[in-house]
């Protein structure tokens, strides 16, 4: 019962509601010094009138907008025509579109609808987002879109020889292979081994935003108390020193956790033949498909606490726009190895297959690193004193041996398609990307460095660069003529993009 | 699939080097067009530093005596402007671009030197562009967008004849 998408269509007339409260909340943040002006002055009635004609004007609108908003999936790209005064037909070709994701809000919710989002990797603007479409609808809209993004795919781009079982499937839709589930246990674990600090200090900033005026009053109410009153009052801040500091701590737990449940909520993910799925999210509820030929970049990355439970988050980078900023980036905590070989092997099928060459950066890089991490060292010998040498030479010694573990750790191998970088020991970074996806090569250096033979291999991807730095002369050049190579093998004649 | 084992390690002996080709220079007038930029650059900061010193010459009252200071920041701008000519003279040797088959590289920099290649297939959509000054001296500049925006690639002072030519090249090699 899926609709025909060929005839232009309204969205779900609940769409109004969804429209009116987003236009309501987009005048509000526009106008709010208005706002507090008005809160200041004194109200009548003409400003109440005021007001309700604002907020008219916002339905209407927002009715108005509904009504002038059709779409539809013609032969070659999905249009949208809208706008009442300024009337726009918007025209997305399925060989743009990067991702199509489905996200339930609150109100979506309620009425069992979904938002449809459209994300293409050119200029931001041209990404298309339905508000309110019937849940059935959307996964039909989507399915449909996913078939005709395919069909427009050159067969050769899905690296056809190598990927073997995964790339040639499309026949036989099954429900693939399961990837990372979240359950309330784990969901836990996620929030309890993000970064707690940097949680207590985003609810401190929110707090403190809040209770702007609060700090004024309290020394209004202080003066007013008797002399006696203050003075206990003031020797029980020094007692409170403690638990501020515990109350603090606690808040940043509760805010990580609170973070990932609204975020990770019943975290759902799978992979099958021609991609990525995943949905998550408490009250706006998520849902990705992300094809595997349309991700650029993948990184992984963990701290020390999230390996010991085993634990790994996934970054899946798309295309994003020319100004740099944009393109669709998903998240997926709690990825265990499990996983990490099945997302691994889908993605990255020569990973297996091939041993890989591996690289290290040039052993001058190790002693570069250990100056620049002397540096406060040195600060601290300008007060000569005991305890400074002392604080110094163990400043020295620990330095030299974290930057000996972070020297370790940085790691290239090149694959027969994929390339992998790797850094860090405490918080570890791995960046997979493929060299037939490439946008550019670039090998940087100053001539202090060409001296010595050393020099950055900088991989431009769609995804944004990456680089692996100080490397060997030889190795970097014959790095890039290798990946060069590879890419004109595996797009020969004039090009597929993206 | 056997697939694996027809898998040879790459030889890197058969990989055309990127090494081997000859760079084309960029037309000598945009040498030109950079210096008489570093020109008015090095005029104005040279006005802002010396500002000082004309004011003293019309307030003559003692008070901007007590700063002695004012040759530093004279000496760092000299620096500077020196390190910046090296730079760009000897810098404009080594600026030049190269077509092969199916890329294109760019090289500039003497102090910094970058080598960038970006392949035909993954050229979005190039743009000549040229300013008033570029204009008057009939020079183009060439810019060179990929996906993503990370690998664009902008060759600067290409005589016009040239520029044309370098496009047609290119919008043969990406047609679709």
């Amino acid at each position: 019962m899926i609709p025909d998408f060929s005839v232009p269509r309204r969205q779900h007339p609940v769409g109004m509601a969804i429209l009116a409260v987003k236009f309501s909340w987009r005048t509000l943040s526009t106008f709010w010094p208005i706002f507090i002006g008005l809160s200041l002055a004194e109200i009548g009635w003409r400003h109440y009138a005021a007001i309700a004609l604002v907020f008219i004007g916002v339905v209407a609108s927002a009715i108005v907008y509904y009504l002038r908003f059709r779409y539809h999936v013609a032969s070659d790209a999905l249009i949208v025509e809208r706008g009442l005064i300024q009337r726009e037909r918007l025209q997305i070709p399925f060989d743009r579109i990067q991702a199509v994701q489905l996200f339930q809000g609150p109100i979506q919710q309620l009425a069992g609808l979904t938002g449809l989002r459209v994300d293409t990797a050119g200029s931001s603007g041209s990404e298309l987002e339905l508000l309110a479409v019937h849940r059935s609808e959307a996964e039909g809209l989507q399915e449909h879109l996913r078939r005709r993004m395919e069909n427009v795919e050159p067969p050769e781009e899905t690296n056809g020889e190598e990927t073997g079982a995964v790339g040639t499937s499309g026949h036989q839709r099954d429900e693939g292979e399961p990837l990372v589930a979240l359950d309330v246990p784990n969901l836990m674990k996620v929030g309890l081994s993000q970064n707690h600090l940097k949680s207590a200090f985003i609810s401190l900033a929110v707090v403190m935003s809040f209770f702007q005026g609060l700090e004024d009053r309290m020394v209004v109410w202080l003066n007013g108390l008797p002399a006696m009153v203050q003075a206990v009052l003031g020797l029980a801040t020094v007692f409170l020193i403690l638990p501020g500091i515990m109350l603090f701590l606690l808040l940043g737990v509760l805010t990580s956790v609170a973070l990932a449940v609204l975020r990770y909520w019943r975290l759902k993910s799978r992979l099958d033949g021609e991609g990525l799925k995943l949905e998550m999210g408490l009250f706006r509820r998520n849902a990705f498909e992300v094809p595997f030929k349309k991700i650029h970049l993948t990184e992984w990355n963990s701290n020390w606490i999230r390996r010991q439970l085993g634990f790994e988050t996934l970054r899946i980078r798309q295309a994003q726009a020319q100004s740099g900023s944009g393109g669709l980036r998903v998240f997926i905590p709690a990825v265990e190895p499990v996983h990490r070989a099945a997302m691994e092997a889908a993605l990255y099928p020569d990973l297996e297959s091939h041993r890989g060459i591996e690289f290290r950066p040039a052993g001058r890089l190790r002693w570069l690193l250990w100056l620049v991490a002397l540096l406060p060292a040195g600060a601290v010998l300008f007060v000569p004193a005991t305890e400074n040498l002392a604080l110094a030479a163990v400043w020295t010694g620990f330095v030299y041996w974290t930057t000996g573990r972070r020297f370790a750790s940085l790691r290239m191998s090149v694959h027969r398609d994929a390339i992998v970088l790797e850094r860090g020991w405490f918080w570890k970074t791995r960046v997979l990307l493929k060299m037939s996806q490439l946008q550019g090569v670039e090998w940087k250096r100053n001539a202090l460095l060409e001296r010595r033979g050393i020099g950055h291999l900088v991989f431009h991807t769609a995804a944004g660069a990456r680089s692996f730095r100080y490397m060997r002369r030889e190795d970097g050049v014959g790095i890039r003529d290798a990946a060069l190579h590879r890419l004109h093998s595996m797009h020969p004649g004039p090009g597929i993009v993206q | 699939m056997a697939m694996a084992e027809a898998n040879p390690q790459i030889n890197l002996e058969d990989v055309p080097r990127l090494d081997d080709v000859t760079f084309l220079p960029v037309s000598r007038k945009y040498f030109r067009m950079r210096m008489a930029f570093w020109g008015v650059v090095q005029l104005m900061t040279f006005g802002a530093v010396m500002s000082p010193f004309v004011a003293r010459a019309f307030v003559d009252d003692g008070r901007l005596d007590e700063f002695t200071g004012w040759w530093w920041p004279l000496a760092a701008l000299v620096t500077w402007a020196a390190l910046w000519f090296l730079e760009e003279w000897k810098g404009f040797e080594r600026r030049g671009y190269a077509v092969r088959e199916h890329d294109v590289t760019y090289r500039t920099g003497w102090f910094f030197r970058n080598t960038t290649t970006v392949p035909f297939g993954m050229i979005q959509h190039s743009e000549l562009s040229q300013g008033p000054i570029s204009r008057a001296l009939g020079l183009n500049h060439l810019k060179i967008f990929t996906a993503g925006g990370s690998g664009n690639l902008r060759i600067a002072g290409l005589d016009e004849e040239e520029a044309q030519q370098l496009r047609s090249v290119i919008e043969v090699r990406t047609q679709r």
